[in-house]
């Protein structure tokens, strides 16, 4: 690991980031977010809250801005819920409140035929306000912070427009249907990525959530792999991969897709998931969300930090969108875990 | 002759139509449906159950496997009724208030079934009250809660306070499960239970009843 603290820098947060993306050289273990962190302490701070921040671009991008501002991570990331395609599909969305994420109540499409790109969906509100965010955090930092895009995949997609057991069950009874909504949502995920990346995302995240605790990994294999790897290609940006929960057995599959980056969750075995990887493919993550951001210690968070970093994952960040009520002391606490970790490399402490 | 390892197979492979036939086969033939419940269905369903533990099963082939159980069983309750045979429990399951993800529920809610509880599925965003009168009109003697939220989990305890206040706490094991919950969060809020997976849910439900 202290191999690739050059005596070079300093690197600007966007520099660091997108270096260790790729694996390279840096001046300290970058901190990311490649999801959420806003937190109700940080909407109070801002004075940027949900709902709103969800639909309005400024609100939006004023709350993204905490976190490099005030948590002092090296990127921003604007889109807080997992909602906002499926809104602009027509899902009945419950925008929640400041300490309530948003959720569908309904999931509309009926069969993959109904699954269709709207011709206004750039312009829909949910998508106009990501898309304004990511402009007006590109021009607040002028290219010095990673500025992250978010968008679902066509597997999540599917579970928010179709529901997540109807769907399930089709991948054995109805294979083929599964096949044709994958192929169809795949646009939605294309428009809005390229979009964001028009917009000014230095990197995309592609949260798809074929995770080890719904289906098997060559059921990822037979669906999703060929998906993926035709959107890594279409994208073709920086694009990391989020997946919650066990996916330690399909690692080599994610590897497989292209991704540069994986988002894993603490369910993941940091030491084993580099052990799969290598330098194939770079990690980020490392702090689990429930016990230690969000009832842990600022101490806990450091030995999580630690641990991550010395199984040699690239990037440090919360494993997934950190609940609401996580205390901003946890999270400024990973920022500086990264620092102290890099600073006692640097020292030649070995990491302590 | 109806052949038990036959509907036991076809429920573990999912094949609801089969099931269904061979079922009715059975009955027709005179098989006490007891028998085709006790010795095929259930069985079945915990092998289903090991096969998820070991991850050879995943959500997809648990749904087909609880469907087809599913339809099985809609043959046999019909004449299981009036015979006298009581269920493992019942149990009222439910995600709890504000909280609408409801596979995990759905999935120990079959698990179950297929283990010879009575589920009294309350669906979604379910109030504590809806949960004390789950005990007090339906004599639920098991409370399963689930929660996907970090922010929905304080309603977990919410509930276990209300079950205190109506005076039925004693009367009822409270069980709760949800990818953010742990047996340190379980403990915490005086659950009796914590599952952290649906075949595991079945272990501990008997487990509580001392079955």
């Amino acid at each position: 690991m202290g191999r690739t603290f050059a005596a070079v820098g300093p690197l600007s947060p966007k520099r660091r980031f997108l270096s260790r993306l790729f694996g390279g050289r840096t001046d300290r273990v970058p901190v990311g977010n490649p999801t959420s962190i806003a937190t109700v302490e940080l909407q109070q701070v801002t004075e940027s809250f949900f709902p709103e921040a969800h639909l309005d671009g400024e609100k939006m991008a004023r709350l993204a801005a905490g976190g490099h501002e005030l948590l002092g991570y090296d990127t921003v990331m604007p889109y807080f819920s997992v909602e906002q395609e499926a809104a602009a599909l027509g899902c009945d969305v419950d925008w929640g409140a400041p300490d309530m994420m948003p959720v569908e109540h309904d999931h509309p499409f009926q069969s993959p035929a109904e699954a269709l790109l709207p011709g206004d969906f750039l312009e829909r509100r949910p998508i106009r306000a990501v898309l304004d965010a990511i402009a007006l955090l590109k021009q607040r930092y002028q290219g010095r912070i990673a500025v992250i895009g978010k968008v679902m995949g066509p597997w999540t997609l599917s579970y928010h427009t179709h529901g997540v057991q109807n769907f399930l069950i089709k991948t054995l009874l109805e294979p083929d249907t599964v096949r044709a909504f994958l192929d169809r949502l795949k646009l939605v995920t294309i428009a809005f990525g390229r979009a964001q990346l028009a917009a000014g995302a230095d990197a995309l995240c592609l949260a798809d959530h074929a995770t080890g605790d719904l289906v098997s990994p060559e059921t990822y294999r037979d669906f999703l792999l060929p998906v993926h790897k035709e959107l890594v290609h279409e994208l073709g940006c920086p694009l990391i991969l989020h997946i919650c929960g066990d996916t330690t057995n399909r690692l080599q599959y994610l590897v497989e897709a292209g991704f540069d980056c994986f988002h894993y969750d603490s369910k993941v075995d940091a030491r084993t998931a580099k052990g799969i990887v290598g330098d194939r493919m770079s990690l980020v993550g490392g702090v689990n969300n429930p016990e230690t951001l969000l009832r842990g210690t600022p101490e806990d968070v450091r030995r999580e930090v630690f641990y991550a970093l010395d199984a040699g994952i690239e990037i440090v960040a919360p494993e997934c969108a950190v609940p609401l009520t996580t205390p901003n002391r946890n999270l400024k606490a990973v920022a500086e875990a990264a620092q102290e970790y890099t600073d006692a490399v640097m020292r030649g402490a070995d990491g302590r | 002759m109806a052949d038990l390892k036959a509907i036991y197979d076809a429920v573990i492979v999912g094949d609801a139509p089969k099931v269904k036939g061979l079922v009715q086969e059975s009955v027709d033939a005179g098989v006490d449906p007891k028998a085709v419940l006790q010795k095929a269905l259930i069985p079945a369903m915990a092998e289903v159950g090991r096969r998820m533990k070991a991850q050879e099963f995943y959500v997809p082939e648990v749904l087909i496997a609880a469907r087809a159980m599913q339809w099985g069983l809609n043959i046999l309750k019909p004449l299981l009724a009036g015979t006298g045979l009581e269920p493992a429990g019942r149990v009222a399951i439910g995600t709890v208030k504000s909280d609408l993800h409801d596979i995990g529920k759905n999935l120990v809610g079959m698990m179950l079934e297929g283990a010879g509880f009575e589920i009294i599925d309350l669906g979604t965003d379910v109030t504590p009250e809806k949960f004390v009168a789950a005990v007090k009109d339906k004599r639920a003697n098991v409370i399963g809660m689930s929660a996907l939220l970090t922010t929905t989990m304080p309603n977990m305890k919410k509930t276990i306070d209300a079950l205190k206040e109506a005076g039925v706490r004693e009367q009822v094991k409270v069980l709760v499960g949800g990818a953010p919950v742990t047996q340190r969060y379980a403990d915490e809020i005086g659950a009796d239970g914590y599952a952290p997976d649906a075949s595991s849910a079945v272990d501990i439900a008997k487990s509580q009843l001392g079955i």
